[in-house]
């Protein structure tokens, strides 16, 4: 699916790495791969998102540098520069090697042992609290 | 359909659930109108990917995000909070996060204790047996002996793990000397009458796709089916109907190839929240109540209560898994939730320590910094100082009845049947500011004494409403409330409410349990005086 033409794509990337540079050990938007197959799925989930970034795209002109063009976006049209972050960073925290580099798994199914005694009975954690006695006001007695 | 039913419940959620089950169960023939659908666990996205991405617009608590047709758009330009819910057999308990939280004594003696707003017309006491069967129904897990509650019957099953964000709230506030307690939760913590034991994916907020969260389409929809109660989905109410004695006679409602019906019933239960009941009665009566069904106090739809949510996010130097489940809350604690007026306010709340979600996390809920703050490098070290490093202590405020805050009808804005849609005219009051000042300050001393490295609050977050109580009140008075305390309409004999909409207070608690409980007071009250009510037949 083409969701996006090749110049607005390429746009999307420039626009992109502005936003998510590599920085601190994680590569850039593009240098993840993020702005191919991973967009399209994204816009493939949300569609009513296509409008405002096409917008966003086709209003910036090949020369103009990326980080003035984010200035200008978010000052003239902030919705379109929402769409470009939201899309942005999507496709780039779904790529499963931004995720490896996180530490990431993904919402886990990691059940608990309900028969288990908790650590906080074990180690007495709770036991001050108890030791303090009831807190709560009695309308019956006041 | 041409059949009159003995009941006709409006709404599918958690009210309606409990009222439609127990009625059907005493043999009374309930027919139910939903206007959403019903909903299935592998539509939830918790176990996939895009999880994020989709709770930002699909399974994001605000109708006018969603922007479905099965919701009502709600106008809130004159509000500082927007409503939340979800349309759907279940309704918002499918989304909720499951926060199973009873009412103090206190919270039902507001006039006897602080001096204001107003008693409930029954006391903890009364509603303790009806806490109880509910935390059966629903499976709640939870540790017994919270000293913040007088002794109560411990729930059916243990507590789920408060994780590594729970101890390390818990030993802040240990080292302060303040309360804290393994939270409650409608979570269960291990198999539980056909529901799967919890998996911890922490996105209970945007559906359970385990099929464990105590969602109301998962413990009450299939015995109330099974016991016979007939649930009509895509059913738009637009009217209740009202015959020349002023009884309550059904309710016209309008199918999804915009088909009108007319449901007759002999009684009308009306379980459509804090918004949609007021608004269905408002829209309701005819001439002969010109104000709107049930509304002689003209009280109906006035002293919306919402709960503005505050929070303060700690941030920590050690990895804390702090995306995992339950998404709620892990410990609560109520050490500032009953009334010291050296404060300068009256009231309190419960707070709530809860996970961070994934890397998209927060972003959405608490947006608006500015562009260099948001992107670029400061992306990167904000995901880095957040993601998997930070726990949120909540704020559940209570805030005090206003008539002022109130639901109304819109002038211009419709549903897609064409139907008036709500206004919400809502701002929070001195005293919630106050209330809200005082407890960030003490939760940032709370994340002081646990470690934080750094610490920011947000002073009120304006997607909260999740809970709508007070436009439909409880009370012994026609004149200054428009209920009585079994739900039974004032005006209306065979009329009742059942929902968040009967509160006369708010609490600083999560009020799904108190919902339910008050619900299957009514219904078991209905139900033992059925041969003495007066009906429309």
């Amino acid at each position: 699916m083409n969701t996006l033409t090749d110049n607005q794509r390429q746009t999307l990337g420039r626009i992109g790495d502005s936003l998510i540079p590599a920085a601190l050990g994680m590569p850039s938007f593009t240098g993840a791969e993020a702005q191919g197959e991973m967009v399209d799925h994204v816009l493939a989930l949300r569609p009513e998102l296509l409008n405002d970034l096409r917008r966003a795209l086709d209003g910036v002109a090949a020369d103009e540098d990326a980080a003035s063009a984010t200035e200008r976006l978010n000052r003239e049209d902030p919705e379109a520069l929402g769409a470009i972050g939201l899309v942005a960073s999507s496709a780039y925290y779904l790529m499963p090697g931004v995720r490896a580099i996180m530490g990431y798994k993904g919402q886990e199914h990691r059940p608990a042992s309900a028969d288990e005694e908790h650590d906080y009975l074990r180690d007495n954690l709770l036991q001050a609290v108890v030791d303090r006695g009831p807190i709560y006001r009695d309308p019956g007695v006041e | 359909m041409g059949e009159t039913a003995e009941v006709l419940i409006i709404g599918a959620g958690a009210s309606g659930a409990v009222a439609a089950k127990h009625l059907s169960e005493a043999g009374v023939r309930v027919v139910c109108l939903e206007q959403g659908r019903a909903v299935t666990s592998d539509e939830f996205y918790g176990d996939k990917p895009e999880w994020e991405l989709m709770s930002q617009r699909l399974w994001h608590p605000n109708p006018n995000v969603r922007g479905l047709a099965t919701d009502y758009p709600i106008d809130t330009s004159e509000s500082d909070v927007n409503p939340l819910m979800f349309a759907g057999v279940g309704g918002s308990t499918l989304i909720y996060a499951a926060h199973w939280q009873r009412f103090m004594p206190s919270d039902l003696r507001v006039r006897t204790l602080d001096g204001v707003a107003d008693d409930w017309p029954f006391t903890y006491q009364d509603l303790e047996p009806f806490y109880d069967f509910m935390d059966e129904e629903m499976g709640v897990s939870g540790l017994a002996g919270d000293p913040a509650y007088p002794p109560m019957t411990p729930p059916p099953l243990p507590p789920m793990p408060i994780g590594t964000i729970g101890r390390l709230a818990a030993k802040g506030m240990n080292d302060l000397g303040w309360h804290w307690w393994p939270a409650p939760q409608a979570i269960p913590s291990r198999a539980y009458r056909g529901r799967s034991q919890c998996v911890r994916r922490g996105t209970c907020m945007q559906g359970c796709p385990e099929q464990a969260k105590a969602s109301t389409d998962l413990t009450h929809w299939p015995d109330a089916i099974a016991n016979g109660a007939q649930l009509i989905t895509g059913a738009r109410v637009r009217e209740i109907t009202v015959n020349a004695a002023g009884l309550a006679t059904g309710a016209i409602w309008i199918d999804r190839d915009g088909v009108e019906h007319h449901q007759k019933a002999e009684k009308v239960i009306v379980c459509a929240n804090g918004v949609g009941t007021p608004r269905l009665l408002m829209l309701s009566g005819g001439d002969r109540f010109a104000n709107g069904l049930g509304n002689s106090s003209g009280l109906v739809g006035r002293n919306l209560m919402m709960h503005p949510y505050a929070a303060t996010v700690g941030y920590f130097d050690e990895p804390l898994d702090s995306w995992l489940g339950p998404a709620g809350q892990a410990i609560h604690s109520m050490q500032f939730y009953e009334t010291d007026k050296s404060r300068g306010f009256v009231r309190g709340a419960k707070w709530n320590a809860m996970p961070t979600g994934g890397p998209l996390g927060m972003r959405s809920a608490y947006g608006g910094a500015p562009l260099e703050e948001a992107w670029g490098e400061n992306l990167r070290r904000s995901t880095q100082k957040r993601f998997g490093h930070s726990f949120e202590w909540g704020i559940i405020a209570e805030d005090l009845p206003d008539p002022d805050n109130r639901v109304v009808l819109d002038d211009t804005l419709t549903d897609s049947d064409g139907i008036p849609s709500p206004k919400i005219i809502y701002r929070n009051s001195e005293n919630t500011e106050k209330l809200i000042a005082f407890h960030l300050d003490r939760q940032k001393e709370a994340m002081e004494a646990c470690g934080a490295s750094s610490i920011s609050t947000t002073t009120l977050m304006r997607d909260c409403g999740w809970h709508l109580m007070g436009t439909c009140r409880m009370g012994n008075d026609p004149e200054t409330s428009v209920l009585d305390q079994w739900g039974t309409s004032h005006d209306v004999a065979n009329l009742h409410v059942l929902d968040g909409s009967t509160f006369v207070t708010s609490s600083g608690f999560n009020p799904t349990a108190t919902i339910c409980a008050i619900a299957l007071r009514s219904v078991l009250h209905m139900i033992e005086t059925r041969a003495e009510q007066r009906t429309a037949s």
